[in-house]
């Protein structure tokens, strides 16, 4: 019973949370349409040119750039999730500089839930657009079957896509607790991500396949779901399996930064005196 | 008084080399991005040149250097003065920047020398170095390509900046620039060769680009490098590229006295 008040608490103020970050759309509405601008542009035309390429070649190590596009669109659209829910991950060396947990500490709910839900990042949509648009335009090409199935595992693979870019962010964000210094590694780890989800991991070599498989899970936030729904490589397992595979890897890098954020936070002292 | 303003100018450009090499964590994660996406885009040709040995008379080793040279021009291409324009406008400064006895803009090309200067030694040797031994060493096609490279990147370098500072006097007028300085970094990356060469792009769609400035600032100058040209082209693009600085120096020249007149008048 009183778990069931606390989740009921914890639903009403994601809701409070959700409006006020759709009211700070009202508030500046031309920065977001600068971004509504620059973040398609970005990736639009940034897949553009990877086909140009391909679309000469035939194909990259078995991709044909219908199935490089959805690869390419799922890669996107779950950066864009993990932009509006865990993007703070990028920025906590600023929050432990300044002392900004103390206002989460005082605050009687979960730390990990506040620093990071309270405070939705409503910008990320500007970029959850061309990522649809890129994937629509791949399942076009590919002319891909919309079955209950196969919709229900696009939604699991972006939701444990998700959760692996989250939990990214949090571990590498929790470093700050350590170090205490206010480095921002936000462009690096986006320029790791873009470059090994937005194409096939295929391409690298066996060792650095092998990290992104086992040591570094990137290569499930797309590369190893997509080959299971397109059906692209055989030694990759089949749907729903590479799904649910896919979903638990998530929970797994969630608990896992979930537990360091817990243990990092022990060792927050604050700013000044 | 004239030799007095040159030496302002030469102290502005030692100032921003001896401030660029302060930042240590941006140099690293500098030369940490530009070799990530080196080295993805490399793998990304030797990928497509599985299937085919060569595409349109390019082969996998020409791309290979093109990458790596992609990456070093990339570094002496990094321009700061948008954000440092948006900047003194938003903190106001910009008037006191204007006071000074000095031509303001000079004195962003002075910083913006300097910081490259400093770029070169920090950013562009490990790029090179890293570049060298990870993906292939960047072998010019002839010494007389090298030359004519060189001429190339320093139009390059002019119509970058010309580029770069017209875009950043919009602040004058919007001050919310932030997302309009990604939308021209992306286009530049995207639309110049910096990554894929405009050999690649559909042909309706080049003859577009070719008629804008993007691909005079990186694909030029590294298509000479790589021997990719016809006496033709070659003519043709430099002369182009001498065009491009010429019109947007003059344009610069012309926004410029628009907003100094604009700053007075809102100073009051």
């Amino acid at each position: 019973m009183k778990m069931l008040k606390t989740f009921k608490h914890y639903i009403s103020v994601s809701l409070a949370c959700i409006r006020m970050a759709f009211l700070t759309i009202v508030e500046y509405p031309s920065s977001i349409i600068g971004w509504l601008i620059s973040n398609p542009i970005q990736f639009v035309v940034g897949f553009a040119t990877i086909q140009f390429v391909v679309q000469q070649f035939g194909e990259i190590n078995g991709w044909n750039y219908g199935q490089l596009a959805v690869l390419y669109g799922l890669s996107v659209i779950s950066h864009a999730l993990s932009m509006i829910f865990f993007v703070q991950g990028w920025f906590m060396g600023h929050y432990v500089i300044e002392g900004e947990f103390d206002r989460f500490l005082t605050r009687p709910m979960s730390v990990l839930y506040q620093f990071f839900f309270a405070q939705i990042n409503i910008f990320g949509i500007t970029d959850l657009i061309p990522g649809i648009f890129v994937f629509v335009y791949g399942c076009y090409k590919i002319h891909f079957h919309w079955t209950v199935i196969n919709a229900l595992c696009v939604l699991g693979m972006l939701i444990g896509a998700t959760l692996i870019r989250g939990g990214i962010y949090i571990l590498l964000g929790t470093t700050s607790f350590f170090t205490r210094s206010a480095n921002d590694f936000g462009q690096y780890t986006q320029e790791i991500f873009d470059k090994t989800t937005m194409y096939p991991i295929s391409m690298y070599p066996e060792s650095l396949q092998f990290i992104l498989t086992y040591v570094i899970p990137i290569g499930w936030v797309s590369f190893y779901p997509v080959s299971g729904l397109l059906g692209i490589g055989t030694e990759a397992a089949k749907l729903p399996g590479i799904v649910g595979l896919t979903i638990v890897i998530g929970i797994l890098v969630m608990i896992v930064a979930g537990a360091f954020f817990k243990f990092g936070l022990r060792s927050y002292e604050s700013a000044g005196n | 008084m004239k030799r007095k303003n040159h030496s302002a100018y030469f102290y502005v450009y030692k100032t921003q080399i001896l401030k660029s090499m302060a930042y240590k964590f941006d140099v690293y994660g500098n030369i940490f991005m530009q070799t990530i996406i080196m080295i993805a885009t490399a793998f990304f040709w030797k990928a497509l040149f599985k299937s085919a040995d060569s595409m349109d008379g390019v082969t996998v080793d020409t791309m290979l250097t093109y990458t790596v040279v992609s990456s070093m021009v990339s570094v002496l291409l990094t321009t700061n003065v948008e954000w440092r324009i948006t900047d003194s406008i938003r903190k106001g400064t910009i008037a006191i920047d204007m006071m000074r006895p000095v031509n303001i803009f000079k004195v962003f090309f002075a910083e913006n020398l300097g910081g490259v200067t400093a770029l070169f030694f920090q950013n562009l040797l490990p790029i090179f170095i890293i570049g060298s031994l990870i993906i292939k060493l960047p072998v010019p096609n002839s010494t007389k390509d090298a030359m004519l490279f060189l001429v190339s990147l320093i139009l390059a370098f002019l119509i970058n900046w010309f580029l770069a500072v017209i875009f950043g006097m919009w602040a004058f007028k919007i001050i919310e620039m932030s997302a309009l300085i990604q939308v021209k970094k992306h286009l530049i990356r995207l639309l110049s060769g910096s990554i894929i060469p405009l050999w690649f792009f559909p042909e309706g769609l080049r003859s577009v680009l070719e008629c804008l400035p993007f691909p005079y600032i990186y694909q030029m100058p590294i298509s000479i490098y790589v021997g990719q040209y016809t006496m033709d082209s070659l003519q043709k693009g430099l002369l182009l590229q001498v065009l491009w600085v010429i019109i947007l120096w003059a344009l610069k020249t012309y926004l410029e006295k628009r907003v100094t007149k604009f700053v007075m008048i809102q100073g009051g």
